[in-house]
């Protein structure tokens, strides 16, 4: 079954012909210039750009796909900023009934949850489930146990920032420009981590089963007002130093809380799915594939750079199973799809 | 005039195709690129077309230095420490731009990106050139990165091959990353805005501890919860990174009586506690006023919601409008002499 995925969430616009777990094409427009990774959205300037570019974005996408007429459209209601989503749930709706076809209704952090799931090209990976899942972008931080596909339990989540929007926010610091995460990785691959060394986050609490990144966020903004105040502005190896530790930092942070929450939480597990934005990073790829090998998991990430952000293709992947589990939903009901701004992973959206 | 290709002395020849409005393919520390004048709004014409790229998205520029940068920009304090520490190199650097290039490079809020490639020859020839050249790479939009020649003429149509005058091809290139874009332009208005905010009557309290700021947090909701159902209630966070805003809006939602956690807004700039009891904003990548207009402010205070606005110095034009039909209690943080110090302050605007 061909599937026609949109996904308007954040300031990508993205749309993906999938079938099965097989992403056919996967075009993604990005609003703000070329290459950013992570960062998240601007509103009203998402809203416009989504509405001005989204007929031709999904022309691009069915044309790259064979120019078939795809069996059903999934479409992202939430998480995400609300005008934004509206933007794709509107059209999915406008195109279903034009084409007579159902919708299905799609929760964007599973989309990220299984994208390890998703073939593009040869490229194919099976994982064995139960399974741990891990997401980390601009907008979350967040460990699931998933017992199978579609049954999920958030098992840890942040208390305040995500993991992404901290690197961005120390390379704001840092006077790098936003969203300067990428940056950041850059220059913390050519830094020393251990010259300016920052308190790891909730030491001794690990067992809250929390992530949060405020602390160091505080103590890395006092640190740099400390340095500009003893030898002024910041000099380039001081930048590199202070990328490579808060990076480091904040990744032991996100290993150490994943480590112990798996471990306490005696639920049996295969696999430790991988996904969102920031797993881009190579530091962190390795870091978590020790954590994987450490706790007898097999580690899956997506197998491609563009699933690791936003894009639709993930999207159509969760409809596969959607479908097989007959979560379809035709036109009598199509008035109840809303967004849901705040969707939690584990939460269903029912009809 | 034909495509040519060539791989020693191009600089003169590639000077004399810029200069005549041509589309030259060049090697960078990244990418092959595609540049034509970006003054010239005859050959940035041509390069869209030859990108296939619509009007809309934003090309951006490369310059042999920082006093040509600034020129066409306006560069910043963050804006001249990445300058200054990183370039050249790949970077690309967005910046609030001058109007001095062609139509369709800037983009439609006025910004410019700009490079300094770190390849000699091409700060050579801009050198000479004395005008920016585009950047972009010089593959067509979606397709293959371009690290050899060849990557680029597998992957474009006729059409496009007869749009290019010169390719300097100096053989395959390191398949380095492409440039990693900043945009500098959200510390422009920060610094414009500080110190509007007189507060006429002002309470004073140190914190020693983020369970405290928690704490006064409740105290803000006791001493306002009086005007609740009555008119809307706005809490106006001003303060640096890390001073603990959003814990004092912890403080807050747990006062009255919310259950869910609350945690940083800036991702999806607002979010909703207790069912629209209590909407959390972060102005942090907020232009100004008008666009949380947009996002349905007006709305809000016509519900006599309660609003947290983190970043509010950003947004102050739009609440100061308000503040006939709207309590707004100001709330001013700043780090204190020890680590966990903060110093306090809030009062009804």
């Amino acid at each position: 079954m061909k599937i026609l995925a949109i996904d308007t969430s954040c300031d990508e616009t993205a749309v993906a012909v999938t079938e099965g777990t097989k992403i056919i094409s996967n075009v993604v427009w990005s609003q703000i210039a070329l290459h950013k990774k992570w960062g998240g959205v601007v509103p009203n300037i998402a809203k416009r750009a989504h509405q001005e570019k989204l007929d031709e974005i999904i022309v691009k996408a069915i044309r790259k796909a064979g120019n078939e007429k795809p069996e059903a459209i999934a479409v992202t209601i939430g998480p995400g900023l609300a005008i934004a989503l509206e933007v794709g749930i509107i059209k999915a709706k406008e195109l279903a009934i034009k084409w007579r076809i159902p919708l299905i209704a799609i929760n964007h952090t599973e989309g990220h949850l299984l994208s390890p799931l998703s073939v593009a090209g040869k490229r194919k990976q099976i994982a064995e489930f139960p399974a741990w899942g891990l997401v980390v972008s601009g907008g979350h931080t967040e460990l699931v146990y998933i017992k199978k596909v579609g049954d999920y339990r958030i098992m840890a989540t942040t208390q305040d920032d995500a993991l992404g929007e901290a690197l961005d926010k120390a390379a704001r610091m840092l006077g790098l420009g936003y969203p300067g995460g990428a940056f950041l990785e850059k220059l913390a691959t050519k830094g020393n981590a251990n010259r300016y060394p920052l308190p790891l986050p909730m030491k001794g609490k690990e067992n809250q089963n929390s992530f949060s990144y405020s602390g160091i966020k505080t103590a890395m903004w006092q640190l740099v007002e400390k340095i500009k105040k003893e030898s002024g502005e910041l000099k380039r190896k001081q930048i590199e130093d202070l990328t490579a530790s808060f990076q480091t930092t904040a990744f032991r942070h996100l290993t150490r809380v994943t480590k112990k929450s798996i471990e306490n939480s005696n639920l049996e597990a295969k696999s430790l799915l991988v996904g969102g934005g920031v797993i881009a990073n190579k530091q962190l790829r390795k870091e978590l594939r020790r954590t994987g090998k450490e706790l007898g998991l097999g580690v899956y990430f997506p197998t491609s750079r563009k699933l690791c952000g936003d894009n639709a293709g993930m999207i159509g992947v969760v409809a596969r199973y959607k479908i097989k589990r007959g979560e379809l939903i035709t036109e009598k009901d199509f008035e109840k799809v809303d967004r849901i701004p705040r969707m939690k992973v584990d939460q269903n959206f029912e009809i | 005039m034909g495509m040519k290709v060539v791989t020693k002395k191009a600089i003169e020849e590639a000077i004399d195709c810029f200069k005549s409005g041509g589309l030259v393919i060049y090697p960078t520390e990244t990418t092959y690129g595609a540049g034509v004048d970006a003054t010239n709004d005859k050959a940035v014409g041509k390069l869209l077309k030859y990108k296939k790229r619509p009007l809309g998205k934003p090309l951006s520029i490369a310059v042999c230095d920082q006093s040509m940068a600034e020129k066409y920009v306006f560069l910043n304090d963050t804006a001249s420490n990445i300058y200054r520490n990183f370039l050249p190199g790949p970077v690309t650097i967005v910046s609030t731009g001058r109007h001095q290039v062609a139509r369709g490079v800037e983009s439609e809020t006025g910004t410019l990106g700009v490079r300094i490639p770190a390849y000699p020859m091409v700060l050579e020839i801009i050198r000479k050139l004395r005008k920016p050249i585009t950047a972009t790479s010089a593959n067509s939009s979606y397709q293959k990165r371009p690290y050899s020649i060849i990557d680029i003429l597998e992957n474009i149509s006729k059409k496009q091959k007869a749009l290019i005058d010169l390719i300097i091809d100096v053989g395959e290139l390191p398949h380095n990353e492409p440039s990693t874009v900043v945009d500098t332009t959200l510390d422009d208005t920060l610094i414009l805005r500080q110190g509007e905010v007189i507060l006429r009557e002002s309470q004073e309290i140190l914190s020693r501890s983020e369970e405290s700021t928690r704490n006064l947090g409740k105290e803000l909701w006791q001493k306002y919860e009086q005007y609740y159902g009555q008119r809307a209630i706005v809490f106006a966070l001003e303060g640096p990174m890390g001073v603990g805003k959003t814990q004092l809006t912890k403080g807050i939602a747990r006062a009255m009586g919310i259950k869910e956690e609350v945690v940083s807004p800036t991702f999806v700039i607002e979010a909703d506690y207790g069912q629209g009891k209590l909407i959390h904003i972060d102005s942090w990548r907020l232009i100004n006023g008008e666009e949380l207009k947009e996002m349905g402010f007006q709305k809000r205070i016509n519900d006599k919601s309660v609003v947290v606005v983190e970043w509010a110095e950003r947004v102050i034009d739009l609440i100061k409008k308000h503040n006939e039909e709207v309590v707004v209690v100001w709330v001013k943080m700043v780090y204190g002499k020890k680590t966990n110090e903060r110093l306090i302050n809030f009062g009804i605007l």
